[in-house]
């Protein structure tokens, strides 16, 4: 019976997680389309509700009717599989992620994440690790050259930056003592990990910028040089996956990570713990912050060449992610 | 000979390279830009006067008393009522252009020895709004309009006759033929934008 309860509450939590992200994801469009066209000083979506405000109804309902065309051509299989293997683990990474920490509402006790798992850092890795078979795939499967160019691109880029940000990641695991990222938010409740874990941090941005293709690091479907690089073949909402899953659901959940990992998750801003304010809002905020952080860097900057990126993540980002562990192994020592 | 000329590039300074001067530079831009007030028009529902030198849809002016002299030395052999085309049947235009073929002239000579202009068709899919046509013409009669919104639904209706273009120089001059010739026009639209011209 216990049992029974368990898991229909955790369907049930998921489901909420789901859809909510689903929503935010829409929305995160809306954000992204609007925070571009103000850079370019003009106003993005205006007219399909107030300012744009239903714009992604309208986006989604436009997607979902499309025709959804398959090319003759192409590995069916995979090439089916590829938009559903970018989108379903980018958003499974959420089981892990904890939006704050458990609060009582009319004598239930509410947690505000699916599972506290003790390694919930290395799953999370791990199932945005996966997200990237999908675009390999994709590009693979639609027998096509200018996919094909993408994906090895991401395959290059990959190579480099993994490795980088799994050294990036040991900063705060070491100071935690613990790959649970409930744990870690927990023990940043004095001094955030942002403090000896500065260079970590710079690696994690560029890992991140990285992971979700966004411009610098977005060559596998620079749309100047490849049409459309790896979402070449595709059409309708095989389509619309694969920038929902990359560049909305996947840099928010990395953007979560970012936060919990160097920014006290939902530990209040320094010198202002005496607000009212519950700590999913403190979390949700430095989650925005972040995130709008990633959108600023990815309208500003232009885009790397693919030797380029491979250099500046063997030859700066990985000595610098060493060398955090360096410093923060020397912290440690000094601080206990 | 050919003169090549070595630009050296400058090396990024150590303090550039650790704190990221560059990027934070661009950063800035856009950051600064953000906050800016957007320069865009709502398109279909504002719509910018273009100036009257403007090059769009083609026209013919009719006669109206206001031609050139060099009207009223060709008038006399031409059958030309007030509020007609003034068009000479000269081809001017079609020599002028570079792609003729749009050009569909064709004149005949009445009884009385006078000739009468009866097709003067632009296939408008062909030209490319060079404005050489309007140059060419000794009588000021085919003229480029401020009408640049030119999509049709068939072929056959960018196919612009004698009537519609008698009528489109006729509404062109009603609005802007007094009008000083100038670079900016002062519309409601343009002011939102950049605010009040003062011509001097």
């Amino acid at each position: 019976m216990e049992l029974l309860g368990t898991i229909v509450g955790i369907t049930i939590k998921s489901l909420i997680f789901i859809v909510g992200m689903f929503l935010a994801a829409a929305y995160l469009t809306l954000l992204e389309r609007k925070f571009a066209g103000h850079v370019q000083q003009r106003p993005g979506p205006l007219h399909v509700g107030s300012h744009g405000l239903l714009q992604p109804i309208a986006d989604a309902l436009k997607v979902l009717t499309k025709e959804d065309l398959v090319p003759d051509n192409v590995d069916k299989f995979l090439f089916y599989l590829a938009s559903l293997l970018a989108f379903v683990p980018s958003i499974m990474i959420l089981a892990v992620v904890p939006f704050g920490e458990p609060f009582e509402i009319f004598g239930f006790k509410i947690y505000p994440y699916v599972s506290d798992v003790n390694v919930g850092l290395l799953l999370a890795l791990a199932f945005g690790s996966i997200s990237l078979y999908g675009v390999i795939f994709a590009g693979w499967a639609s027998n096509s050259k200018y996919p094909m160019l993408g994906s090895l691109r991401k395959a290059a880029v990959l190579i480099g930056y993994e490795v980088a940000l799994g050294f990036a990641i040991a900063g705060p695991i070491m100071q935690a003592g613990t790959f649970s990222l409930r744990e870690i938010v927990e023990a940043q409740q004095g001094l955030w990990f942002i403090i000896p874990n500065i260079l970590g941090f710079v690696v994690i941005v560029f890992s991140v910028l990285a992971e979700t293709g966004r411009t610098p690091f977005d060559v596998q479907e620079a749309e100047a040089e490849l049409v459309g690089g790896y979402v070449t073949e595709y059409s309708a909402m095989k389509f619309g996956l694969f920038p929902l899953a990359e560049w909305y659901i996947a840099t928010f959940v990395l953007s979560a990570i970012t936060v919990i990992l160097f920014f006290g998750g939902w530990n209040p801003l320094p010198l202002l713990g005496w607000l009212p304010i519950p700590g999913f809002i403190w979390f949700m905020l430095k989650l925005f912050a972040v995130f709008m952080f990633f959108l600023w860097v990815h309208w500003t900057v232009p885009r790397y060449r693919v030797d380029q990126i491979t250099e500046l993540a063997w030859k700066v980002m990985l000595p610098l992610a060493l060398a955090n562990i360096f410093i923060v192994a020397i912290w440690i020592m000094i601080f206990g | 000979m050919v003169r090549v000329k070595y630009v050296e590039r400058p090396e990024l300074s150590n303090k550039e390279r650790i704190l990221f001067i560059d990027f934070l530079k661009g950063m800035k831009v856009t950051i600064t830009n953000f906050f800016r007030k957007t320069i865009t028009t709502a398109y279909p529902f504002e719509k910018l006067t273009p100036p009257k030198r403007f090059r769009g849809t083609h026209a013919l002016r009719v006669k109206n008393g206001k031609e050139p002299p060099s009207f009223k030395v060709l008038e006399k052999f031409m059958e030309i009522k007030d509020g007609e085309s003034r068009c000479v049947a000269c081809y001017m235009c079609q020599q002028a252009c570079p792609v003729p073929e749009l050009f569909k002239i064709e004149a005949v000579q009445l009884p009385n020895g006078k000739k009468r202009v009866v097709r003067f068709d632009m296939n408008l899919l062909n030209c490319m709004y060079c404005g050489l046509c309007t140059e060419a013409c000794p009588v000021d009669c085919i003229i480029m309009t401020d009408i640049y919104e030119t999509a049709a639904y068939h072929r056959a209706s960018c196919v612009t006759h004698m009537e519609d273009m008698m009528k489109r120089a006729v509404d062109y001059d009603t609005r802007r033929y007094d009008e000083p010739d100038r670079i900016w026009i002062d519309d409601k639209e343009r002011s939102k934008l950049w605010g009040q011209i003062k011509w001097s």
